[in-house]
């Protein structure tokens, strides 16, 4: 059961289909185990449907229809009905394996972290894993711009309270916080941070939000 | 049980309220005719149903595509998204989504992927569009929220007439013109925060705001 939620605002623009890539994966991953927030989406959805339909309409031309049949007829090998099947969880896809046999690349202290913006075709944000061992801390750190984080795995707390697997947390420039990972096993959280990259500084601090 | 409710005939009128508002959902689902012609599509790949779809909802893609800014390839996505219609009106449930919902998602999703693919560089897409933006009703079993999802778009309808235009202006700008929040107040000349209360007390009124946790 998730107790920190994305708020509407950030549903809406999922629902509308601006997100980055990243951001709607982590949206993605807590709706897979939230129905209190599927529910606000499908209804979100119905709002982007009814927009769509009070906004202008604009005449195709006249031989669309022909040609979306001509289309079906020529290769019905690719146009023919979907077969439903179990999609993987997209962190499997994206990852291809278990979340413990990643490449994780030790930081400070209790701190891993792996860097995998270059699974994303837009670039202009960094996403990171980061894992924190089972009962450790992080050191206290603020964000730089906005930071939107999925817990994939364990448990962490902060002053703002306990988060649990698949909460959703979001974090500006004005939270500082120390993490500490809560219960028996590693806290492994997605992380998608605005603040682009800059090559000044420690490079370690800028890779890792926990630390930064 | 229908010679028991021809018997019942005389009472209806007597029927407590209390099921007033679950009943006309139900009704408009069952006869939701985009719906019907839906199934039609999925289960006997009925052309003419089809038609009749593409002759709706292609004007309304057309215009969403030209909103979006990809006028050059309005047509295209009309194509794309029919095509897709054809190939998943088999797993299209009535009581899962109402039509015009699901055929949104169909299209936000197609633009999505169409933008992604002229974007796109060199890199593989590890992820597709779907695992991202997901068509309700599919690969997910719940019943409970059925009749909540066909009651929504009613709803929505109805409420979306008596909101102030400003309001409606920032929603159809996020909905129709692929526009960040930050986005619509930039191009409104207004701050930020006047966008997101705008939105906020929107969808307050439309009760998309059922409970807002961790805000």
């Amino acid at each position: 059961m998730t107790r920190h939620h994305p708020d509407s605002l950030t549903l809406m623009e999922y629902s509308a289909g601006n997100l980055t890539e990243p951001r709607a994966l982590c949206i993605r991953l807590h709706l897979a185990e939230c129905s209190h927030c599927r529910s606000r989406v499908d209804t979100l959805d119905s709002l982007g449907a009814v927009m769509m339909d009070q906004q202008p309409k604009v005449t195709v031309s006249e031989t669309s229809f022909e040609q979306l049949m001509a289309r079906i007829d020529a290769a019905p090998e690719d146009t023919s009905p979907v077969v439903e099947t179990p999609r993987l969880s997209p962190i499997q896809k994206l990852l291809g394996d278990d979340l413990d046999n990643l490449p994780w690349k030790r930081q400070l202290g209790d701190v891993s972290v792996l860097d995998i913006t270059d699974k994303f075709a837009d670039q202009s944000e960094r996403v990171v894993l980061q894992k924190l061992c089972a009962g450790g801390k992080a050191p206290a750190h603020t964000h730089k711009g906005d930071e939107t984080t999925v817990i994939l795995q364990g448990a962490f707390a902060d002053k703002n309270g306990v988060f649990n697997q698949w909460d959703f947390v979001s974090l500006d420039e004005h939270d500082e916080h120390r993490p500490v990972a809560v219960g028996n096993e590693d806290c492994i959280t997605l992380s998608v941070l605005s603040a682009p990259l800059k090559l000044t500084g420690t490079f370690t601090r800028l890779l890792n939000p926990f630390i930064r | 049980m229908i010679a028991i409710t021809r018997s019942t005939h005389a009472t209806v009128k007597e029927r407590p309220v209390t099921t007033l508002e679950q009943k006309p959902a139900k009704a408009e689902g069952r006869k939701d005719p985009w719906g019907v012609l839906l199934e039609k599509v999925g289960k006997h790949q009925d052309r003419a149903a089809y038609q009749a779809l593409f002759e709706h909802f292609a004007p309304q893609i057309k215009y969403y595509a030209i909103s979006n800014g990809i006028a050059n390839h309005a047509e295209e996505l009309v194509q794309e998204v029919f095509i897709s219609i054809w190939r998943r009106s088999c797993l299209y449930d009535w009581r899962k989504a109402a039509a015009s919902t699901w055929i949104f998602t169909i299209a936000r999703n197609q633009r999505i992927d169409m933008l992604r693919k002229l974007q796109r560089r060199n890199a593989e897409m590890a992820v597709e569009t779907e695992d991202l933006w997901q068509i309700p009703g599919e690969n997910e079993d719940e019943p409970v929220t059925s009749l909540h999802r066909l009651m929504s778009e009613r709803r929505i309808r109805e409420s979306l007439s008596q909101l102030p235009e400003e309001q409606i202006t920032v929603i159809a700008k996020v909905y129709m013109e692929h526009k960040s929040h930050q986005m619509v107040a930039d191009e409104l000349g207004i701050p930020l925060g006047t966008v997101k209360s705008r939105v906020r007390l929107a969808l307050n009124k439309l009760r998309v705001i059922l409970q807002d946790q961790n805000v």
